[in-house]
């Protein structure tokens, strides 16, 4: 078996008594891209930095190509990172700013002329050597920080929220840009951001960070379709929150008492009546149509509200349907419903194995 | 009547009108008494008179005589060691106070300024009373059987002393002033992409914050190549630089005129000095991302 291009093992950080990072241990294979997304204040960033070379863990180990690096610092770690802020240095022009890690390692100056031409035909930024920093926009930095961090080709590629500062155009170029380098040049990037759309989108495997830790590891479509962990259910796709106590609970299916609406959950083995339960429906699994005149069967939720909005993105639409007990779901369709009209009543229907149950946590409402 | 009005909002009458009382300021205390001087230069005196009578001579003097070239000469290394000495410590004092100093980063570098809270005369004195033949190191070092330092008593390296502790402060908050516009999250970038710390200060900090030290250097240089009163408190019979010779001629040999031609080569010099020092000056290459000049 080859070694993992990074692992990490244990690895633990503290800021005044916050385990900022928690006992993570990981393995990234040669040429994936991995992704850490987590909310802000989750530790992604800090655990980059560590594995960076730029925080230095209190416990645990970084190998990175099977070398321990837990205590060498950043510039002897042939490592590549692309920052936030693009931070390109203002004093140095395009050409000067992407050798600068060839400069380091002194490398023959004809070699360094040929790296250069090399990576800026690949980010395409050709003919902009001798620009200065700040004669180039958002997407012309962010080209040019890839290509400083690309160039030297390091054995792994730090991304810390590079799209973070570039608008949505912008982004999606990116977005496309960065997977064609990750695969031209195999190697594995590491790409920390909170936004789940970039991570589902860039990410072949992904973790999702909470609290210093890892609330689930895996591939992203796993964790997509099948999250482990209450927080994962909640946040990746953002879904509807339905809530309340278990009223009955027999063979697969439980009764779920929603504000005085009976909802068909998946039984958990270890929730009773009178448990107080979570359970999040993502938007595309909700079917929306006008109420139908048969009777629902047992396991499938089929409860009639009112459209009381409807929200055309494009490709597809958000329908916003409110219930007799005051909640609210959103369902996402492609725009073809156009029989549905807002403030008409509508049915909105589901399998209760589409959506994903948790028991509540003692504190919640 | 509209023509009057739109003159009015026109930018070069406001920046004229804002900038009239300053420039006059500078023209009554600075630009006159420059004149004067120079005009005085090319005259001679006899008896403690000046006499409108033009001619050359001072100059020939100063730099055809050895001994005012020897001055301007030690006067120069002087200034040059004290610009050294104050930057290699300033800039360190300087860089922990911008990148550490936090929430104290005002208090402390008022605190450098300090010694101002008092007069030049006095913190010199003060100085002499440390390091003169009497003063509290070599006493000290007498009590203790041991020889007393003689380089630091009445020399040129006790004069350095005096003007490094006097000029110190402008170099701290010149070069603190520009370390606050740092970004410092470039030296992580240099770390990350391979760079030693000293590389990363080479390639990053000190071209991106060269032109506050580049005041900090001027702000030394000037005043300790026209100093006096430090080398005469502190320097003694032959610590004499060039600024003690200079008001020599004012006072008691009131020679005005060849005072006069000293200050003017003075001036001059300094103001190549400044040239040489903005000549290495490139925006660009200082980080300016604004419009060019």
């Amino acid at each position: 078996m080859t070694e993992p291009a990074l692992k990490l093992e244990q690895v633990e950080k503290t800021f005044d008594q916050v385990h900022a990072v928690d006992k993570i241990s990981l393995d990234v294979g040669q040429g994936e891209f991995f992704s850490l997304l987590g909310p802000s204040g989750s530790g992604k960033t800090t655990l980059l930095r560590i594995i960076a070379g730029l925080e230095t863990p209190g416990n645990g180990t970084v190998h990175i190509g099977g070398r321990d690096v837990t205590r060498l610092p950043p510039y002897a770690r042939g490592i590549g990172m692309v920052f936030q802020d693009f931070l390109l240095f203002p004093h140095k022009i395009v050409a000067e700013n992407i050798t600068f890690p060839l400069k380091m390692q002194k490398l023959p100056a004809s070699r360094q002329k040929e790296q250069l031409d090399w990576v800026l035909a690949l980010v395409r930024m050709a003919g902009f050597e001798n620009r200065y920093p700040h004669q180039l926009s958002g997407g012309q930095k962010q080209r040019v920080a890839l290509a400083r961090g690309l160039v030297a080709r390091p054995d792994i590629l730090l991304l810390d929220e590079p799209l973070a500062n570039l608008d949505l155009e912008l982004r999606k170029e990116m977005e496309v840009e960065m997977r064609r380098f990750q695969a031209e040049l195999d190697i594995p990037f590491i790409y920390v951001t909170h936004n789940q759309e970039e991570a589902l989108t860039l990410s072949s495997r992904m973790a999702v960070m909470h609290n210093g830790k890892f609330e689930q590891v895996g591939a992203k479509l796993d964790l997509y379709n099948n999250p482990n962990t209450r927080f994962v259910a909640s946040f990746l796709g953002s879904p509807n929150h339905i809530w309340g106590k278990v009223k009955t609970a027999a063979d697969n299916i439980a009764i779920l008492d929603w504000k005085g609406v009976d909802v068909q959950i998946p039984t958990l083995s270890d929730a009773k009546p009178g448990d107080e339960i979570d359970y999040y429906l993502k938007h595309e699994k909700i079917l929306i149509q006008p109420p139908r005149a048969t009777d629902p069967v047992r396991g499938e939720n089929r409860i009639e509200g009112t459209l009381r909005d409807v929200i055309f993105k494009g490709q597809h639409s958000d329908y916003f349907v409110v219930f007799n007990n005051g909640e609210e779901l959103v369902g996402s369709a492609a725009v073809e419903a156009e029989s549905l009209k807002i403030r008409h009543a509508v049915e909105v229907s589901w399998l209760p194995q589409a959506g994903d149950a948790f028991l509540a946590e003692e504190n919640q409402k | 009547m509209t023509s009057f009005r739109k003159w009015r909002q026109n930018n070069n009458f406001r920046f004229a009108l804002l900038t009239f009382p300053g420039a006059l300021f500078l023209l009554i205390f600075l630009v006159l008494p420059l004149i004067s001087i120079l005009v005085y230069s090319f005259w001679r005196t006899e008896s403690y008179e000046l006499i409108a009578d033009w001619n050359i001579e001072n100059y020939i003097t100063i730099l055809g005589e050895k001994t005012y070239l020897t001055f301007i000469w030690r006067s120069l290394v002087m200034a040059v060691s004290v610009s050294l000495v104050c930057l290699i410590y300033a800039y360190p004092v300087a860089y922990l106070i911008a990148k550490r100093g936090g929430r104290y980063r005002l208090i402390l570098v008022l605190l450098t300024a300090a010694p101002f809270f008092t007069g030049i005369i006095l913190r010199v004195t003060a100085i002499q009373q440390i390091l003169g033949p009497i003063g509290l190191l070599n006493m000290a070092l007498q009590t203790f059987g041991f020889e007393p330092i003689q380089i630091l008593m009445y020399s040129n390296v006790a004069s350095a002393i005096g003007l490094v502790y006097l000029w110190i402060p402008f170099m701290v908050l010149a070069i603190y002033l520009s370390l606050l516009n740092f970004n410092f999250q470039l030296l992580e970038v240099a770390y990350v992409n391979g760079a030693k710390p000293w590389r990363a200060f080479v390639e990053v900090t000190w071209p991106l914050n060269w032109i506050g030290t580049a005041i900090g250097i001027v702000l030394v240089f000037v005043p300790t190549f026209a100093a006096f009163v430090t080398p005469r408190f502190l320097g003694g019979v032959n610590g004499a630089l060039y600024g003690n010779i200079l008001e020599h001629q004012f006072g008691a040999t009131g020679t005005w005129a060849l005072g006069s031609a000293m200050g003017v080569v003075l001036f001059v010099i300094c103001l190549i000095f400044i040239v040489i020092v903005w000549r290495t000056i490139n925006l660009q290459r200082s980080g300016y991302t604004g419009e060019e000049f």
